[in-house]
């Protein structure tokens, strides 16, 4: 997405989209408007996409004068056996993630929207921390907490004499990437269960049905899009992801598709982008019936149009002694595991010089590992990259979304087809890939390369990164939108840019908020998209990480860490206090 | 100390001021005559890029010095190893090359970037101080000599325990298997182009590298993709012991981890530089040659030295050099030449082989 679409999209969002002739009103509202839109998203994603295929069929760099046309590069990926162990691992990996988090999700959602659950405001904040910390980190959290030599597994064996988990291992991997990736599930479910109303489940109560009853017959069905979409995004976001495998299956030998694609570079000693992008391409192929299977299950959207005309006041489930103690037992838990664990190991580490057996960490106690933050510049820079990335970036990202979202909002026509798939194509790609063919992009498109070396280009790769979690959290809003609201405004002759305007948007509004905040988190967390794209000047905290991680400087990845965990605490705290007062 | 010295800077920059332009600068001894006229092309420049591996902390202190000594603003892209070499050839192919030097320490990667005719030839006037080995064709220079050696958990392991030689490391790994089970790291050759560097290096310098990658095969050895995620482990009694690390880091560890011992062949310790080189179509191209002389100079090199990156020159007394450091090491130290024969891993036979034969050996 460039400035130029921003501006049209602007253009034709403000002055309330060129009157479309009266007689073709019915289907094709502001048909040139969302062709507009969609089209330049089309080509914001189908570039950088575009040249990892093309990338895929040629065997070398695609921009070296000796490149050809070849197979080769799926030859060689696709009968090599350590591909194919890494992608069975892989599929085992996601799949195991995803039935940890939705359920924990849908049940977190379910307990924090729709029951009475005590201390709600600090657990709606709580349960989000998982989310605020780049993988890389929290697996780094991990092992100083409940590695082989973690304070907690040291305290474990000299109370118990033994440790019973072993965190390098497939199945320990799987739960703390399911445990970690429970609030993305939660965000979407629960932005779709705040709007439900609940006198169905009312309804359900008086006539005798209990909480977990109500819970599966009657709230469950209707936040079925929101769980769906979880469940989908959860799925690509195992086949990407990088951080966990790298630090706590790597030294191990638990290889997955990214840590095969990293494996691929030194292989060969030079940079293969050839077998990189087959690997992509494969990522490409197994998400696109992902999303033909979501969109037959979503075929009728209109079903799940529940935040109608009609009054929706919510009032909440009574949970009764026993079911608090239950849910917020359970909730402990996993907070205990998935927030003070890692949490924990990262504070610790940040203000120590070492940990381990046999090392008090009261003699280690430091500050030094900050002090670098204040002394080199590249770090200091590259806090204040990540902040203005994050909440103003965040900003636009969501604006930009609000725009796409409308222009698939009650969109019948093939370019709503388009967009369903081309959104979840970048979240598919390791954020390496895309980060580097974006790279590619700024640098050999002529009018593109000003930008390079700016946070623009950053932007850019962000908001395609984020495109999916965005969209999708707009769109699970703007779906409940009843259309009747829509329809009465146009009867009484309102255009669809005034309908959107004054009355879709004040609706989704406290969903925008959410949105930004999540989106803030996600801007604030990423990491590996930024690694080729960021240069002096535009550095981000999440890749500073990554390449200080190259050469293991702990000490300043740890502060680093730190510092980002505070931000992001930060910013949620007062975006959610935002939200909440756009709420009531 | 450091308080004269910045008056003495000042004071400097004072005089420099006061005699304006027409100033001539100090030519050092044994650089040409008209080396002032490409300082000051070089400072007309305003700047130099710099793409690397180096974090910025061991490299701080010389960029601070050179920016003093020529009012010279350096723009420091830490990119890591692929990183730096991706970069540069993605951009020498959009005719929009960004940097002015590549200073790497895949001495195998910068290799290839001459090879391929990415390097600029730059007769640096410094190269009579430097050793033979650490200059190839006047394009690339090695501006560092850093032992790699091993790092061990001393509360694991004593000191005097500790075997000195490669036959010794490879004799105790098979004496105490149980002791060492899944406790014994190294680098990844598959995944770290250093590890690969270290291994191969060891593969075509000693006759026994396969013998000690079987031992470590049969401890269950782990594999890692950086020195500084080894040390963490090791630190926390993870691992015992982790074989052909980055020393140079380990070094300036030990002095304040505790629980760590750092140990060295005496019968053979290798040593890899970490390269500089000017590239072709540089944007600063005077700036970046400044830079080089600079980096090889007396005054660069003791700055290295004292972020903790030993000096290539014998006479630099700050922190280690090449001759002290051969001392520290026991003796025996073998820097890895910069020379072609860096190129003859690169050839895909040549890795696969050697691949073939790490998982052999290791059993993965």
């Amino acid at each position: 997405m460039t400035a130029n679409s921003i501006l049209a999209a602007r253009a034709s969002a403000g002055t309330g989209i060129p009157a479309p002739p009266p007689k073709i009103r019915h289907r094709s509202d502001a048909g040139l408007y969302r062709i507009i839109v969609i089209g330049l998203l089309a080509i914001a994603v189908m570039a950088p996409v575009g040249l990892i295929i093309y990338q895929s069929f040629l065997d070398g760099p695609f921009f070296s004068p000796r490149a050809t046309l070849s197979f080769s590069a799926y030859s060689y990926v696709l009968t090599d056996p350590m591909f194919w162990k890494a992608l069975w691992t892989t599929t085992v990996f996601a799949v195991g993630m995803v039935a940890i988090a939705v359920p924990l999700g849908g049940l977190l959602a379910f307990l924090l929207t729709r029951t009475d659950i005590r201390f709600k405001r600090t657990l709606e904040i709580l349960v989000l921390v998982p989310m605020f910390i780049s993988s890389i980190v929290l697996a780094f959290g991990y092992t100083v907490s409940v590695g082989p030599s973690g304070f907690v597994s040291m305290w474990m064996r000299s109370v118990f004499g033994f440790v019973p988990w072993n965190l390098y291992s497939l199945p320990g991997i799987i739960l703390i990437a399911g445990l970690s990736h429970v609030p993305h599930v939660y965000l979407y479910v629960s932005a779709a269960m705040r709007n439900l109303p609940s006198d169905l489940e009312e309804a359900a109560r008086t006539s005798g049905a209990s909480i977990w009853q109500v819970s599966r017959d009657v709230t469950l069905p209707m936040v079925l899009p929101a769980l769906i979409f979880a469940a989908a995004l959860n799925l690509l976001l195992g086949f990407e992801t990088f951080g966990i495998p790298l630090v706590l299956g790597d030294p191990n030998g638990i290889l997955v598709l990214t840590t095969y694609i990293y494996k691929l570079t030194t292989l060969f000693g030079v940079p293969t982008y050839q077998l990189m992008a087959v690997v992509a391409v494969v990522l490409i192929l197994i998400t696109l019936p992902l999303v033909f299977f979501q969109r037959r299950l979503l075929r009728n959207s209109r079903r799940y149009a529940a935040l109608g005309g009609k009054g929706a006041r919510t009032t909440r489930l009574k949970l009764g002694t026993k079911g608090q103690t239950i849910a917020l037992s359970i909730i402990g838990l996993w907070l205990f595991v998935s927030v003070v664990l890692p949490i924990g190991g990262i504070t610790v580490r940040a203000f120590v010089s070492a940990w381990g057996q046999g090392i008090s960490l009261w003699d280690h106690l430091t500050l030094a590992n900050f002090d670098r933050m204040l002394s080199v510049p590249s770090l200091s820079r590259g806090i204040v990259n990540t902040l203005l990335l994050s909440v103003v970036g965040g900003a636009a990202a969501v604006f930009l979304y609000l725009l796409i979202g409308l222009a698939g909002h009650r969109n019948t026509g093939h370019s709503n087809t388009v967009l369903d798939y081309i959104v979840l194509l970048p979240r598919a790609l390791p954020g390496l890939v895309v980060g580097l063919a974006f790279f590619w992009v700024f640098l050999f498109v002529p009018f593109l390369t000003p930008l390079r070396p700016t946070l623009i280009a950053l932007f850019v790769a962000y908001m395609i990164v984020g495109l999916s979690y965005g969209l999708r959290l707009l769109q699970g809003t703007l779906i409940q939108v009843a259309p009747e609201l829509e329809e009465s405004a146009r009867t009484t002759g309102a255009t669809i840019g005034r309908t959107w305007r004054d009355v879709v948007i004040p609706i989704v509004r406290p969903g925008l908020a959410g949105a930004w905040a999540l989106i803030m988190i996600i801007f604030l967390r990423e990491y590996a998209t930024g690694v080729y794209l960021m240069g002096a000047g535009t550095e981000v905290i999440g890749s500073l990480m990554v390449t200080l991680l190259q050469t293991g400087a702990m000490d300043t990845i740890a502060a680093l860490a730190f510092i980002s965990i505070i931000m992001t605490a930060a910013g949620l705290t007062l975006a959610l206090r935002l939200g909440a007062k756009i709420h009531d | 100390m450091k308080l004269t010295r910045r008056a003495f800077a000042t004071a400097g920059c004072a005089l420099a001021l006061a005699a304006g332009a027409g100033w001539a600068q100090d030519v050092p001894a044994g650089y040409p005559d008209d080396y002032a006229q490409l300082v000051e092309a070089a400072k007309s420049q305003g700047k130099v890029v710099v793409y690397t591996s180096t974090d910025i902390a061991q490299a701080q202190a010389m960029l601070d010095a050179f920016t003093q000594k020529y009012g010279i603003q350096v723009e420091y892209n830490d990119l890591g190893t692929n990183g730096a070499y991706n970069r540069a050839i993605s951009e020498a192919a959009a005719n929009q090359m960004g940097a002015d030097i590549v200073w790497s320490s895949a001495m195998d990667l910068q290799m290839v970037l001459a090879a391929d005719g990415y390097a600029e030839t730059y007769a640096s006037p410094e190269t009579g101080n430097l050793p033979e080995w650490a200059v190839y064709q006047d394009q690339i220079y090695a501006t560092t000599v850093e032992p790699i050696g091993i790092i061990y958990n001393t509360g694991a392991i004593s000191e005097e325990e500790f075997p000195r030689t490669r036959a010794d490391l490879i004799a105790y790994l098979n004496e105490n298997r149980d002791k060492l089970r899944g406790k014994v790291a190294t680098f990844d050759p598959e995944k770290s182009g250093t590890g690969f560097l270290h291994h191969t290096n060891d593969v075509e310098q000693t006759d026994n590298f396969w013998d000690l990658a079987k031992a470590l095969g049969a401890v269950g050895v782990r594999t890692y993709s950086s020195s500084g995620s080894m040390r963490e482990t090791v630190v926390s009694g993870e691992n015992v012991m982790s074989i052909n690390i980055i020393g140079s880091y380990a070094l300036e560890w030990v002095q304040d981890s505790p629980n760590l011992g750092v140990a060295f062949g005496e019968d053979y310790t290798a040593a890899f530089s970490r390269l500089a080189l000017l590239t072709k179509g540089a944007p600063h191209p005077d700036a970046g040659k400044l830079l080089i002389d600079f980096m090889l100079s007396h005054e660069g090199q003791s700055a290295l030295a004292a972020g903790g990156l030993p000096s290539v020159r014998s006479d630099v007394t700050t922190g280690l050099n090449i001759d002290s450091l051969n001392e520290r090491v026991g003796g025996s130290l073998k820097p890895i030449a910069v020379s072609e024969d860096l190129l003859t891993y690169m050839a895909p036979q040549k890795r696969v082989e050697f691949f073939r034969e790490w998982n052999a050996s290791i059993g993965k």
